[in-house]
């Protein structure tokens, strides 16, 4: 792992419209660190991570992206977002990755037909390429949206709520699925979550935002106190 | 069969009819597709409505002896332009007021969709001349289909249906998830107000040629038909079209052989077809869960 800062906020202030959420935010992400971005909800975890992956502009400061160029980001949205009347396969929705990169007018190359199948084989859903993706289940739905992510080559991986509404035994194997790929691809991971029995204990960065004030530490520092007094705990730390 | 040989023959007198249906049911679902999948079916209600007001009031104009074009005196070119202007503006700022999700998309299109049958109504009534050839081009003459009318329509609908093919990965990533698109490096806001152009484009041509019934039965009845049939985005478009020229062929051949009016007729078969199709699906899926309960059984 090096230590270059991916991503550095100086003196940021986030919102909509003008109008301030969270103010004076400034901290920096390292290349290959594991960072969870961690609050109740409504306290603007996702207007600060969109606001990194420049879907939302930012009121006040600067965001410095790595050294020489802006990082490619692999998305993993919220699955409930993605309306199911589209038809799509599990397998086409995986191809939406490649998009960045395909020319107009050029048929899916082998090589990206290759590395689709391999995303799919890495999130363990090889077998239910053909399914329909509003057929899939919950778990299953952000395994095939972690491999969209995976497919557009990416610097920096970012998971929204990636175990909001599935199952115990989903969120157990997302997780894993999730350790798992952090150790393979030596990615930078940002992690967007409410619930902090999600949050794995090994790792690197957590970035708590509560009561418009936001707090940077590590799982110790931080998710100790909050253990200690069982503040909105129900669950388990994952090993 | 001697009529569908007639039909098929080069030198049948209404061919321009035929072909213009052709192409109408060939391109329009693929534009309608985008009206399915982003939940805009009103929007293909309202849109031709628009595109009407748009020929009424480039006709009164005409008849009080403004033009768009200070060397040409053409209705035709007159109505289209007008039928474009009006539609795209509509559309922009239907578009507009859906980002900034100002009231109930529902409210704003039934508001769009009164006031342009309203003021259609009014520019015909306001026209002092030739009442019965707006009536006429208002509601789509499938009939008689001049030549320059039929390679414009190759023209512009030729292009749309190759842009939308080379950029479909585009037009379908910001149409499913804007935030993807856009941390891949889209731009979002272009890729919409091209398909919005396009949608434009694609009614005010339509409207004219074959009327605003048509339009908006082969935009959508196509997609809809086609989406609960199949599996996968590829064959969604592709079934979509399929379904389109069939029926416009079909359709034409019927009301050819009984004497029907050929807009009405396609959209009666479309409408079959979605029936037919509907009821096809139900039995398949019924006969599914009969042999799931047999082997429930068997296993126990």
């Amino acid at each position: 792992m090096t230590t270059d800062n991916c991503i550095t906020l100086k003196d940021v202030t986030i919102g909509y419209n003008g109008h301030p959420l969270l103010k004076d935010i400034n901290f920096s992400l390292k290349v290959g660190e594991f960072t969870v971005l961690f609050g109740p909800n409504g306290c603007g975890k996702t207007t600060l991570f969109k606001t990194i992956l420049r879907i939302i502009p930012p009121i006040q400061g600067t965001i410095v992206y790595g050294e020489n160029h802006y990082p490619r980001f692999g998305y993993v949205p919220q699955r409930q977002i993605l309306d199911e009347i589209y038809p799509f396969t599990a397998e086409e929705v995986v191809f939406m990755g490649t998009f960045g990169q395909a020319k107009p007018f050029c048929p899916t190359s082998d090589k990206n037909r290759a590395w689709v199948e391999q995303c799919l084989k890495d999130v363990g859903m090889l077998e239910l390429k053909k399914q329909l993706f509003s057929e899939l289940s919950g778990g299953q739905r952000q395994r095939i949206l972690i491999a969209r992510a995976l497919a557009t080559r990416p610097d920096i991986l970012v998971l929204d709520e990636p175990i909001t509404g599935v199952d115990i035994l989903a969120q157990k194997m997302i997780m894993e699925l999730i350790t798992l790929l952090h150790k393979k691809h030596q990615l930078t991971f940002i992690m967007v979550t409410h619930e902090i029995h999600s949050i794995p204990k090994w790792i690197d960065k957590i970035i708590w935002i509560n009561d418009n004030k936001v707090l940077i530490g590590n799982s110790i520092e931080l998710l100790s106190p909050l253990i200690t007094d069982e503040i909105s705990f129900q669950g388990t730390l994952w090993h | 069969m001697e009529q569908l040989l007639e039909i098929l023959n080069p030198h049948f007198l209404l061919r321009n009819a035929l072909y213009a249906g052709l192409i109408v049911g060939f391109v329009c679902p693929q534009v309608g597709i985008f009206f399915v999948l982003r939940r805009m079916i009103l929007l293909g209600i309202a849109l031709p409505q628009v595109s009407n007001a748009g020929i009424a009031f480039a006709f009164l104009l005409h008849t009080l002896g403004w033009h768009f074009f200070y060397h040409t005196e053409s209705e035709k070119v007159m109505a289209l332009t007008g039928s474009i202007i009006f539609t795209i503006i509509t559309i922009f700022i239907l578009a507009i007021l859906e980002r900034k999700r100002k009231g109930f998309t529902e409210n704003r299109i039934g508001f769009t969709y009164v006031l342009a049958g309203a003021a259609s109504i009014l520019f015909v009534s306001w026209n002092p001349y030739g009442q019965t050839e707006v009536l006429s081009m208002l509601k789509g003459e499938i009939v008689s289909v001049p030549d320059v009318y039929l390679w414009s329509m190759v023209a512009i609908y030729g292009a749309i249906f190759i842009f939308l093919t080379g950029f479909h990965r585009n037009f379908i990533l910001v149409s499913y998830d804007i935030d993807m698109a856009v941390t891949v490096g889209k731009k979002v806001i272009i890729w919409d107000i091209l398909l919005y152009i396009i949608i434009g484009i694609i009614i005010s041509l339509g409207v004219m040629t074959v009327g605003p019934l048509v339009i908006f039965g082969f935009l959508l009845i196509p997609p809809i038909t086609a989406r609960m049939v199949t599996r996968g985005i590829l064959p969604f478009c592709i079934v979509s079209s399929a379904i389109g020229v069939t029926a416009s062929f079909i359709g034409f051949y019927i009301s050819y052989r009984f004497d029907l009016p050929t807009g009405p007729t396609d959209v009666a078969l479309l409408s079959v077809i979605l029936v037919l199709s509907y009821l096809a699906k139900m039995l398949f899926s019924m006969k599914r869960q009969c042999e799931g309960k047999i082997k429930l059984k068997e296993n126990a």
